[in-house]
């Protein structure tokens, strides 16, 4: 398939089934969302097609396209992937087909329901794809709007009104793009200085960036830690995060806690981290400190939630810590464990939150005290719950098993008794995951849920799917980790070597 | 001796303070035919600048006085539609009393 | 010596052309003059197409007064197209509320062609000509309607503040010719790039950035802008966002970057800070507005104060970046503006809470409301976006804090784009009634758009357009 264009398909498919439908009559609703099944499945296909041919072997940058774009600014049409960037290409694809299915219940306006999720998907993927910073930041607030527009519309006030919700995820990550994008732009410049002319790519930016004085590293670091700080929702910038899940609709929590917040994480490694060695050495300790400080707060604010979205929303946090103390880890184990944990997390927080979903589709409640032995009445969706809480406390087995493990064992030898305190997190953990399960599926079964009927069709492709990840990667935890290495490797030795060089002091 | 003499300097300082008189009366009538005649001294400020300067900065060529005669037919097409608004108004509201207009929230 | 008259064959054709459709509109009989509008239309694009023609056709006139390079050609062809837009967008518009009547389109192409020589004038008389032609066409066009109170009342604020602005602009002009002895542009510069700065001559630079500060609706000379575009016709209130604001720019620029290039350090400070200024009142105070239009007139003040970014550091780049961002303001706005002047004539209100469900009601609407808002805000993949990179990078180096001000408050702007969208797709519509929009206002809308799409996606080609304009501008 050399010559073949196949990220940009990728990247395309699902814009494509959004024109397609722009073009159907509003009441055909059965249609649209098998175009949006087909779209998103093309895209899913193509990218498993590539996560299995991609050669760990020889690592680097691969399926690489590059098409002048804006001369002046020295921007190329330039997409390809590397073992960094794959899993989360892989993992917005699993996750943006199952969340068409979560929705196949939609019926409240479904053709704008389903192309704004179709961009809302694009918009994530290609953050992913892009190699070249400025086709990075045009994707990565394409995502904001359409999220905007589904909480509002197809979102739920429980104990905040969906639009309060809505703005307030809105405005969190628009501020912290604000920074970013000042941080972007002064870094841009400055490169541009240090090389001679602009350029965007990723790698010309690297070695620009590595030959910045430590001051100006230190600073641009800064904003760009507290613009993908925000969107990975860091402690103190995460209170936008359980919120906003709480009053999105199913398929943008999943989306969002899945793979959105993951560009956050993505961007400080593959972009801050990269291109800003020596500001990334000066802010790792800060980093892990607000990471172990996310970790706990969230972990106690999930024990003292009664409502099934906060719960697994203040997880989400949690889990995000976790990645921040990895990073914080400044190690290729710390970045191999980072970004595997976001692989593991976005699957199991997207499975979590579609079974939330369900539940909350069939129960109209999603308040615990008022469930209880669903096990009995739906068993296939306990069964995918249990799936989700078990890996979300890290059991052996399950995908978030070896990548917590691998956090752990890179930021105790770096950090001691920050990253003990870390560890201790993981008891909270399994204390509200179980709880939360206990009080849902088991006990008494109660006879409102009797009639209830188990989820099957369609419903039934997003536990299968994301579940299938879960035990697959569980199982042979290689799959994920070869490639993660490959990548993290690669970036660890540019980065040791810069900070050995420790920025030039002028 | 006491010699007096108009230098360039009696030139701009009068400008000057007819233009102040101007913006003074601008900001504070509120009819709008005297915020007109305001406009209209601050323009006539303008022309004696510019005359002046014409005369004691380049005596040789004619720049100050043919733009001065363009602000002046210039400022006569405004009066001439500003008048005109101030006449539609007039029939519309029977005041040109500024305050008065308070459809909009000024 | 008979000048070549070759250069300035755009201008003349627009003469003509107002002239034409003046004596089209007396001897065409009342019913049959719907005609007259795409007339109008298609010779402006018929002009554009002149001027494009003579693209690489540069030179000057009458000594230097009237320079014709591609710089002062890229702005003509933002006002031809904006007025094309503006044309098309308020055919039905004329129709039902301005009685069909010709003149309309006569004084909008005046109103051009004032534009156009603002953008080539090199001189302060040319320039002050052309400003003083457009004004005057747009204070006819703002009360237009002239049984309605509102429209009369706007025009009356409007020449009153317009000449006090003119008088203060010129007053500062005067005193620039008193201490440099010529008023041509480029011979001001090359005198003070040699002088040390006088007083005066700085009291000058303040009365022109006052005067034009009034033009380009500048925090705090901005007072009088929501009032009249509000009560001004919504087309109209369109293109006086857009043309008057872009003309204006194009002779700040000319002023600040070429006259005043030797001084530039002492300006540069107070045009930063002035930008600041704008852009924060402008989208703070846009914030609890209900009317649509005084809405995008506050946001229209912000985006002036953008614009003004690109002139603080008086660079090519920074040129670059203002007329990129002239260029794509002019689809943003002519579209938001376009949807609210086909909204009024359907349902005669502008207040935004009547705008609840327009998506269902008419989602082309709905769309290119919500995509021109975001362009203005600067949300990828759109235009705006692209404007604002190029506006900011340069002024990282020096006016770092400035830059943070522009990016913050654009990210606050959204909140209020928001709001507008938020009632347009969220809320189910009193009157459920499909809005029918008519061709030509299906063309404005789809064409706005598209072009501001495109532009955020692939901004390649217009770039390299922009580039060369502002490198012909600093050649001489």
């Amino acid at each position: 398939m050399n010559g073949f264009p196949v990220l940009t398909t990728i990247l395309l498919a699902p814009v494509a089934a959004a024109l397609i439908m722009t073009f159907i009559p509003r009441n055909e609703s059965k249609l649209i969302k098998c175009i949006a099944a087909v779209g998103t499945f093309v895209s899913m296909a193509l990218s498993l097609y590539v996560y299995f041919s991609y050669d760990t072997a020889l690592g680097g940058l691969q399926f690489a396209e590059k098409i002048p774009w804006i001369r002046d600014l020295g921007v190329n049409w330039f997409l390809a992937v590397d073992g960094i960037s794959l899993p989360m290409l892989l993992l917005t694809n699993l996750i943006g087909f199952s969340a068409v299915f979560a929705s196949w219940n939609v019926d409240n306006r479904p053709r704008e329901f389903f192309i704004l999720l179709c961009l809302l998907i694009t918009g994530v993927m290609g953050t992913f794809v892009a190699h070249d910073l400025f086709i990075f930041l045009l994707f990565y607030e394409v995502v904001v709007i359409p999220i905007y527009i589904l909480v509002i519309i197809w979102g739920s006030s429980k104990r905040v009104t969906k639009e309060y919700a809505g703005m307030k995820l809105t405005i969190y990550l628009l501020i912290g793009s604000a920074f970013l994008l000042v941080g972007v732009i002064a870094f841009f410049v400055k490169a541009a200085g240090v090389l001679g002319q602009p350029n965007m790519s990723f790698t010309a930016l690297a070695e620009a960036g590595k030959q910045l004085s430590a001051f100006d590293q230190t600073w641009l670091f800064a904003l760009m830690l507290f613009g993908f700080g925000s969107l990975v929702s860091m402690w103190p910038f995460h209170s936008w995060s359980p919120d906003g899940y709480a009053g999105a609709p199913t398929a943008v929590s999943m989306i969002h806690a899945g793979v959105l917040k993951k560009i956050g994480g993505y961007g400080l490694v593959k972009i801050a981290l990269y291109m800003l060695p020596v500001g990334a050495k000066f802010w790792a300790p800060y980093m892990a400190v607000l990471g172990v400080a996310g970790v706990t707060y969230a972990a106690f604010a999930a024990l003292a939630q009664k409502d099934l979205k906060y719960i697994v929303g203040y997880s989400s946090v949690s889990h995000m810590g976790y990645v921040m103390l990895a990073i914080g880890s400044f190690s290729v184990i710390g970045i191999n464990g980072a970004v595997a944990n976001m692989f593991a997390h976005g699957v199991m927080a997207a499975l979590f939150f579609s079974t939330v979903g369900f539940i909350y589709e069939k129960t109209h409640t999603r308040w615990i005290p008022d469930l209880g032995g669903l096990a009995r009445q739906v068993p296939r969706l306990a069964v995918a719950f249990m799936l989700a809480a078990l890996a979300s406390l890290g059991l052996p087995g399950l995908i978030s098993f070896i990548p917590e493990f691998t956090i752990f064992v890179a930021s105790f030898k770096v950090y001691g008794g920050l990253a003990v305190i870390g560890i201790a997190g993981i008891i909270l953990t399994a204390l509200y995951a179980l709880r939360a399960g206990a009080n849902t599926l088991f006990g008494p079964p109660r006879e409102e849920y009797d009639h209830l009927e188990d989820i099957r069709g369609p419903e039934m492709v997003p536990l299968v799917v994301l579940g299938t990840v879960l035990v697959v990667g569980g199982i042979l935890p290689s799959l994920l980790f070869d490639m993660v290495n490959s990548g993290a490797a690669t970036l660890m030795t540019h980065v040791e070597s810069a900070v050995k060089l420790g920025g030039v002091f002028k | 001796m006491l010699t007096l003499s108009v230098s360039l300097h009696h030139y701009l300082i009068l400008a000057a303070v007819l233009f102040g008189i101007g913006l003074f009366g601008v900001l504070t009538k509120r009819n709008a035919v005297a915020v007109l005649i305001c406009i209209e001294l601050m323009l006539n400020a303008i022309n004696i600048n510019l005359l002046a300067f014409n005369k004691y900065i380049t005596p040789n060529d004619f720049i100050g006085q043919i733009f001065s005669i363009f602000v002046i037919t210039v400022a006569a097409a405004e009066v001439g539609v500003g008048l005109a608004i101030v006449i539609a108004i007039y029939r519309n509201k029977l005041s040109v009393n500024l305050d008065e207009f308070d459809w909009l929230k000024w | 010596m008979i000048p070549d008259l070759s250069l300035i064959v755009p201008e003349l054709a627009m003469a003509v052309l107002g002239l034409m459709v003046l004596i089209f509109g007396l001897i065409i009989p009342r019913g049959s003059r719907h005609g007259l509008g795409w007339f109008a239309a298609l010779a402006l694009l018929g002009v554009t197409g002149l001027v494009l023609a003579g693209w690489n056709n540069g030179g000057n006139l009458y000594g230097n007064l009237y320079v014709v390079d591609q710089f002062s050609q890229f702005f003509k062809i933002t006002f031809l197209l904006a007025a094309f837009l503006v044309v098309l967008g308020s055919m039905r518009y004329v129709d039902r509320h301005l009685g069909g009547q010709s003149e309309y389109y006569s004084i909008l192409i005046f109103a051009t062609l004032g534009m156009m020589v603002m953008s080539s004038a090199n001189d302060f008389m040319t320039m002050y000509l052309g400003l003083e032609l457009m004004t005057i066409s747009f204070i006819i066009l703002v009360c237009f309607r002239r049984l309605e109170a509102k429209s009369l009342e706007s025009g009356m604020k409007y020449v009153l503040l317009a000449g006090m602005s003119s008088a203060v602009l010129l007053y500062g002009l005067s005193l620039v010719y008193g201490i440099t002895g010529t008023v041509v542009i480029s011979e001001v510069g090359k005198i003070l790039a040699m002088r040390a700065p006088l007083p005066l001559l700085m009291l000058g630079v303040v009365m022109l950035v006052a005067g034009l500060g009034f033009k380009i609706s500048a925090v705090p000379f901005h007072m009088w802008s929501p009032d009249i575009y509000e009560g001004a016709p919504t087309p109209i209130t369109a293109f006086l966002a857009v043309g008057s604001k872009a003309a204006s720019f194009a002779i700040l620029i000319r002023i600040f970057v070429v006259g005043m290039f030797g001084i530039s350090l002492n300006w540069e400070l107070l045009l930063a800070i002035l930008a600041a200024v704008t852009i924060i009142v402008g989208n703070l105070v846009a914030i609890p507005q209900t009317n649509i239009k005084r809405l995008l007139a506050y946001s229209s003040i912000a985006q002036a104060g953008y614009i003004l970014v690109g002139l603080v550091t008086a660079s090519q780049d920074g040129v670059k970046g203002v007329l990129f961002y002239a260029f794509l303001y002019v689809f943003a706005t002519v579209g938001a503006f376009t949807v609210a002047s086909h909204f009024y004539n359907v349902t005669g209100s502008d207040e935004i809470k009547d705008y609840a469900g327009l998506a269902q009601r008419s989602p082309l609407m709905a769309a290119v409301m919500v995509v021109a808002m975001l362009s203005m805000a600067g949300i990828p993949p759109l235009a705006g976006f692209v404007g604002k990179f190029y506006l900011f990078m340069t002024i990282v180096e020096n006016y770092l804090w400035l830059a943070f001000i522009g990016l913050i408050m654009s990210m606050v702007s959204v909140y209020y784009y928001l709001r507008v969208a938020l009632v347009m797709y969220r809320n189910d519509p009193l009157d459920s009634t499909p809005i029918a929009v008519s061709a030509p206002v299906t063309v404005t809308l789809v064409v706005a758009m598209a072009v501001t799409l495109f532009l955020g996606i692939y901004p390649g080609p217009v770039a390299e357009v922009v580039n060369n304009a502002a490198h012909s501008f600093f050649m001489h």
